[in-house]
């Protein structure tokens, strides 16, 4: 193995020998007014040779260059663009700080350079800035990043109203969503409806589909990098919102003027207000909160130090009998370190945590239902910037899981104690950014994972739910050990000034998987983690793209198709057994997956109106043995068609104006197609499963925003929508009953949730 | 999960309009498969066998008996007992006695396929007595009952409750196991997971507890899952697993069957 990586590490270095003197030009882009870091700004050289770069996530960038005159023009979007011009006869640190143009002129709905989708070796990746989804309409008028990216192509919600994404055929678990680097287990609250994500301490997300640089792993289908805002360090700022549904607080500053800075965000709905407010539910709760707090120390001019957590919590209980809770928390401190001009290291110790548990008293009985899942996580991510064609991104990351699975205690007791396990998943990995001239840029690089299986439990193995043998694992002892390559490429080709081509290949590998049996996700769902049963799961995905440009760039065409072929699926078998199960992995079957399709996104990046229209063909299949006659049968999510079309028209500098329509095939779900009788009540049959297929959706949703003169030091807004304005009964449900008018007849019943859902929400910072 | 479903009912009340409507849903594949219900139970024989046809979702409730079907029951002890057809798709044992620990093999060969299923009759565990617990429930008082019996001390041992209040059964399914408080007092009680079952006090609840064997228990358990499919998403519907072989639908089940009333005060 040792070998492999030396090759790797030989392969990568495509470097450049060359006799005349260079130096470097290396430096952190901030924002002038609060000095917060920003990522993806463009740093361009004017030379006889031109080149570009873009800052990394710490807003640092280096280039390395002969000995010469130069221009260096740094700009990032709604920023005015800033000009130096320098004679490079030693290496130099110029640190670049952009005046944010303070009245927001014109929505512009992507940070990136104007041309970016053409020169870039990345595909299926998209960021969204804080600004590009504040006017997009949402449901209850609660901006929430995961209910913005399931409007791109290849993004679907896991329902109506909800959290939880599926991206590119992948299950909600495939999915690999970063807090400030630390993972999320569970993005939602509030049985889905709302993500944990509080816009207002957030600074901006990336979305990557399966084609992720290898510094990312961990996860099939996508990487989700959500970054923190990092606190405005030279005033004091006091953000809030007021809403139907909840009401958030943020509250930044310098801990030490321009070195140092914080923030911290609260949110709290108030549904329980409304459940106190009727008699009926006076005994009930039913709430969660949002904490993210973070800062940064500027320790010498080469460490930073930050520290960032999130907690969260939801709680639904009625009176004392009966409660459920489950929540999140993330921690992550991290120290960028300037170890040279050419060498930019991060290193990041990182806790995350879910808990999940019900609460049941009445009379004699209490007892209490509980999971847990808790990492520990260390990684070290070293770029170097070698010279202008190669820039090289390597390092480890090891985390310890522990995944405790459902344990009940009190007077009702797993008749077997039940053991949280342990194990490591440690990689290291090489990732070059290689611009081979012109026309060819090539992203490419491997990660090698090993997951190990650690003491403490006992490992049972089954063939299709029949146990035939079992390990023992003393605690400290080591156990089964899957070791895993993933390569990674991603090649960009310039067709024409206007045009490029793409292609991608990746590997992905997960080997932590959520159990669910529900049709849709819910809170109790439990992870479990490799074992001597459940292998890594495995994904090859190939795609390819063409982007084209118009108008000056202002209009912008990506078309992407891919093809995934997954191994290792996890299911439930039929009838399995979740809560008080002796051994989880009795309960489970395994097979493999294919998803297939092509995505289509037409942007209008500036103006005064801006959007885009996205479409996406896609069909998503598992084959399992023990499922459906082991036949290919079709995922809950598989919808052929999808079309979301997002519209903001800048009115004036007042008002701003913004349109949602979205259309998309139905889900596919399994149908009685017979009934029979058993013990004298009716039982349906049913054929193939997901064979049917709910009604297709559509509604549109429309949003208005007026801008208050802002007066010294306060400004303010008010937004208003509605949500499904021509009211369109969307199936939320199908489900099948006896007719209550003809109990020998069975009738169909839909149900729809959200028509006309007005909200409001008003804004204010100090 | 019943909760967690009146949680979404709770929630789209209170902040959402939710609409409901009937509508026509079209389905094709298997609806005319054979069903074969059989009991064998602690109790004094005749038992029963009932062999009929499924019929597409569409239709009534009416379903077309099988009557030229050969159905034996044979068990460990070497008895042999072919059925007798009587009417309606039921055909009666002769000779079969409900024996505690007795493994019972069906064989019914109809339209000449033959299905098979065997069921272990569980050992006796005395139901001693029922309990009734209330609950605070939407500003109301509701209560649930408790069987109180102490599991068998070996492992592997599944219940299954039918509740009927005031003559009226509870049509939901409650089965579980001894995979939480093996050998212990029981402290569960039965949760209705039809919302319009509410007993009050003064009412009347009689509660019949079968003990099952492991493929009754799990046809049983699938059923009480996939009633939950309503709003939060449920269980994706399948044909519950049986122990009747070459595809027929249904359940042979030979059990323990014990019957206590309390009147709730």
């Amino acid at each position: 193995m040792n070998k492999i990586f030396l090759l790797a590490i030989t392969s990568l270095l495509i470097l450049q020998t060359s006799a005349q003197q260079k130096f470097t030009i290396s430096g952190t882009i901030k924002d002038k007014a609060t000095g917060e870091s920003l990522i993806g700004a463009t740093v361009r050289v004017n030379s006889s040779k031109p080149y570009n770069l873009k800052s990394n996530e710490y807003g640092f960038y280096s280039i390395t260059l002969p000995k010469d005159k130069y221009t260096i023009k740094a700009s990032f979007v709604s920023y005015n663009e800033s000009d130096t011009t320098l004679n490079l006869d030693s290496s130099i640190t110029l640190n670049i700080f952009l005046d944010n143009k303070s009245v927001l002129k014109e929505v512009i709905i992507s940070t990136k350079k104007k041309n970016d989708n053409l020169t870039k070796a990345v595909m299926g990746t998209e960021t969204l800035n804080m600004r590009d989804i504040a006017k997009i309409p949402v449901l209850f008028g609660e901006k929430d990043v995961l209910k913005t990216i399931q409007l791109l192509p290849g993004i679907k919600s896991a329902g109506e109203g909800n959290a939880g994404f599926s991206v590119r055929g992948g299950g909600i678990d495939q999915n690999l969503i970063l807090l400030d680097e630390a993972p999320v287990y569970n993005a939602s609250h509030l049985l889905g409806f709302f993500s944990t994500f509080n816009s207002d301490a957030i600074k901006d997300a990336t979305i990557i589909k399966g084609n992720a640089p290898t510094q990312y792993g961990g996860r099939l289908a996508s990487v989700l990098d959500v970054k923190m805002k990092e606190g405005n360090n030279k005033d004091f700022n006091v953000n809030g919102g007021i809403g139907l549904i909840s009401s958030r607080i943020s509250v930044e500053g310098p801990i030490q003027n321009e070195k140092s800075s914080f923030i911290v965000s609260g949110r709290r709905t108030y549904a329980d207000m409304f459940l106190k407010a009727s008699p009926d539910f006076k005994d009930n709760e039913l709430y969660f909160y949002d904490l993210n707090a973070k800062a940064n120390y500027q320790i010498n001019k080469k460490n930073r130090l930050f520290i960032s957590g999130y907690f969260g919590k939801d709680l639904l209980a009625f009176g004392s009998s009966f409660g459920i809770d489950w929540g999140n928390q993330t921690a992550s401190l991290r120290l960028n370190t300037i170890v040279n001009s050419k060498l930019f290291l991060n290193t990041s110790f990182m806790h995350s945590n879910y808990d999940f548990g019900i609460k049941i008293k009445s009379g004699e009985t209490d007892f209490n239902i509980r999971s847990n899942i808790k990492d520990w996580n260390l990684k070290q991510d070293y770029t170097w910037y070698a010279n202008p064609k190669n820039a090289i991104r390597f390092g480890f990351q090891a985390i310890h899981h522990t995944i405790t699975p459902n344990t009940f205690t009190g007077t009702v007791n797993n008749s077997f104690p039940k053991r949280g396990r342990e194990s490591l998943e440690n990689a290291i990995y090489i990732n070059n950014n290689y611009k081979a001239n012109d026309k060819l840029t090539i992203d490419y690089g491997v990660r090698f994972g090993a997951f190990t299986v650690l003491g403490g439990d006992t490992y049972k193995l089954y063939n299709k739910g029949l146990l035939y043998d079992s390990v023992v694992l003393a605690k400290g002892k080591v156990g089964k050990t899957y070791w895993n390559l993933e390569p990674r490429l991603t090649a960009n080709y310039r067709l024409t000034e206007m045009s490029s081509l793409k292609f991608g290949y990746a590997r992905n590998i997960q080997h932590l998987h959520l159990l669910s049996n529900s049709t849709a996700g819910s809170p109790s769902d439990q992870w479990i983690g490799n074992s001597y049963n459940i292998q890594p799961e495995l994904a090859d995905q190939l795609s390819l793209g063409f982007s084209r440009n118009f108008n000056n760039n202002n209009y912008e065409l990506n078309i992407e198709g891919y093809y995934k072929a997954m191994q290792n699926q996890v299911d439930y078998k039929d009838g399995a057994d979740l809560r008080s199960s002796t051994d989880l992995e009795s309960q489970l079957l395994f097979g493999i997956g294919r998803a297939y399709g092509i995505e289509v996104m037409f942007k209008k990046k500036t103006g005064k109106l801006t959007g885009w229209i996205s479409y996406t063909l896609s069909k998503t299949e598992r084959k399992i043995d023990g499922i459906n006659n082991f036949n290919w049968y079709n995922v809950r999510l598989d919808r052929t068609h999808d079309v979301s079309i997002v519209a903001t028209y800048q009115l004036n500098e007042k008002w701003t104006l913004s349109g949602l329509y979205v259309y998309n095939t139905g889900n596919a779900v399994t149908f009685p197609t017979g009934k029979y009788e058993i013990g004298g009540q009716t039982i349906f049959q049913y054929a193939n499963r997901n064979a049917n297929r709910m009604p297709s959706n559509h509604r549109l949703d429309i949003s208005a925003t007026v801008q208050f003169k802002p007066r010294k030091n306060w400004s303010s807004d008010l937004s208003f929508g509605i949500y499904n304005i021509y009211g369109q009964q969307n199936p939320f449900t199908i489900t099948f009953r006896d007719d209550p008018n003809d109990p020998t007849k069975t009738q169909a019943l839909q149900t729809a949730l959200f028509r006309w859902v007005p909200s409001i929400s008003y804004n204010f910072k100090f | 999960m019943k909760k967690i479903n009146f949680l979404y009912a709770t929630l789209i009340t209170i902040a959402f309009t939710s609409c409901e409507k009937v509508i026509e849903v079209n389905t094709d594949g298997n609806n005319n498969s054979i069903v074969i219900e059989g009991n064998i139970t602690n109790t004094p024989p005749p038992y029963f066998i009932k062999i009929t046809n499924s019929v597409p979702y569409t239709q009534s409730n009416l379903y077309p008996p099988v009557t030229n079907a050969l159905v034996l029951i044979t068990n460990n002890a070497g008895v042999r007992d072919t059925l007798t057809y009587t009417n309606n798709g039921l055909y009666k044992t002769n000779k079969t006695i409900g024996t505690p620990g007795n493994t019972y093999t069906l064989n019914v060969t109809a339209n000449s396929v033959v299905y098979t299923a065997q069921s272990k009759m569980p050992n006796i565990v005395i139901l001693d007595s029922l309990r009734s617990i209330d609950t605070k429930f939407r500003n109301e008082v509701r209560y649930s009952i408790v069987p109180v019996y102490t599991d068998a001390v070996f492992f592997g041992n599944g219940y299954r409750f039918i509740q009927t209040i005031n003559g009226v059964q509870d049509k939901s399914y409650t089965v579980w196991n001894d995979n939480v408080n093996n050998g212990l007092v029981n402290q569960r009680p039965i949760r209705s997971r039809d919302e319009n079952v509410k007993i009050k006090v003064g009412d009347v609840v009689n509660v019949e507890m079968r003990c099952i064997d492991e493929n009754v228990y799990r046809y049983f358990y699938t059923l009480q899952e996939l009633a939950g499919g309503g709003l939060g998403g449920g269980v994706t519907p399948t044909n519950p697993p049986n122990n009747i072989s070459n595809g027929a639908l249904g359940i042979f089940s030979a059990h323990i069957t014990q019957q206590k009333s309390i009147i709730i005060k």
